[in-house]
């Protein structure tokens, strides 16, 4: 406040009346948005809770038989790969991100002297990098949405902080610059008249 | 056959594969020692199915036409009906069922070795369950949390 220069005009009166009225209207919508964003936040992070926890499931459903995983014979891994992730954008709480559709595997086919487990780990890995994938899906979106709710928090403390306390200061000391300057103008031409009556 | 190690199914291999290898190929003729080199539980070559690894090759054969009635019954959303595997391997997870597979290998092999002591045929027999013994072997724990965490998330692979 103490570096802030004010114009003593009624013209700068008006200017930051305005400035007030447009801040003190765009608050409550930037509180809003803010709600919004911590909100959305939170849901995709349940959501990637719940995903985790589906990986769990299943990492503990193989548990009993994961040994056989072990297996010299066999490459698990040249059988599987993620070729790509599909997603499509979406509008979330005000902000474009991408959402997650499937996954686009790369299968080799298994051979007829393939071991009959390696199907069964096809599905559970399958089934796995799905679900990783979403949960990577759902962590670009809060970074982004925590992106924008950073931005929001500064403009909401900037409302808050700065533009309306500035403004209704502002408003407040031209009005008293004002005051005195018509009181004084008044004296002054109360004075020239009683001077000019005398002589 | 003598100086190997006896092997019995689920027990810890006594010997390595190569130390075989370079027993028999001190013990036996060049042209036997070929043969031998061809024979492996886990594929046999076009060539092999006269003679004396036809046996062996039959038992491949049959499991890989039980696997493949397995998985086109998956595919057909149906009951299988394996023609040689005991039905009881179907019930169990993937671990097992791999087991029961292998020991089942272990029983035809023991069916072919019956009553042909100190032959050719004991030797194949020999390094076919010495086979089976090592893959059981592999089969650990700790290593297939390895694989799965390998493809599943391979940059934490990276990273580590």
């Amino acid at each position: 406040m103490a570096s802030m220069k004010i114009k003593y005009t009624k013209t700068e009166r008006a200017r930051q009346k305005k400035i007030l009225k447009v801040s003190e209207r765009m608050l409550p919508l930037f509180e809003a948005m803010e709600k919004s964003l911590m909100s959305t936040i939170l849901t995709i992070s349940e959501r990637i809770d719940q995903i985790r926890a589906a990986i769990e499931k299943n990492q503990k459903a193989a548990e009993p038989w994961i040994a056989v995983m072990g297996d010299a014979w066999v490459d698990v891994a040249q059988f599987i790969s993620v070729n790509d992730t599909i997603t499509r954008p979406v509008v979330v709480a005000g902000i474009r991100v991408q959402q997650f559709e499937r996954v686009d595997f790369m299968e080799m086919p298994v051979g007829e002297d393939t071991p009959l487990w390696v199907d069964d780990a096809i599905l559970l890995m399958r089934e796995q990098l799905q679900l990783m994938s979403e949960i990577r899906c759902l962590e670009e979106q809060i970074i982004l949405l925590e992106e924008e709710l950073l931005e929001v928090r500064a403009r909401v403390k900037l409302f808050e902080n700065r533009r309306i306390p500035n403004a209704k200061t502002a408003i407040r000391k031209i009005g008293q610059k004002l005051q005195d300057d018509e009181r004084l103008t008044i004296a002054t031409a109360k004075v020239v008249k009683t001077g000019a009556k005398r002589r | 056959m003598c100086s190997l190690p006896s092997l019995s199914f689920g027990q810890s291999p006594p010997i390595k594969l190569e130390e075989f290898t370079s027993i028999a190929k001190s013990q036996l003729s060049a042209k036997s020692y070929k043969m031998l080199e061809q024979v492996s539980i886990q594929y046999m070559e076009n060539n092999s199915k006269k003679g004396k690894l036809k046996s062996v090759t039959a038992l491949l054969d049959d499991l890989q036409q039980d696997l493949s009635e397995i998985r086109k019954a998956r595919a057909q959303n149906r009951q299988p009906r394996p023609a040689q595997l005991p039905g009881s391997v179907l019930e169990e997870n993937p671990l097992d069922r791999e087991k029961q597979m292998m020991q089942w290998q272990w029983e035809k092999l023991d069916a072919i070795e019956s009553g042909k002591t100190f032959t050719f045929n004991e030797v194949i027999v020999y390094k076919l369950k010495l086979q089976l013994l090592w893959r059981l072997h592999s089969f650990n724990a700790e290593r297939g949390a390895q694989v799965l965490a390998s493809v599943v998330n391979p940059a934490e692979r990276k990273e580590d």
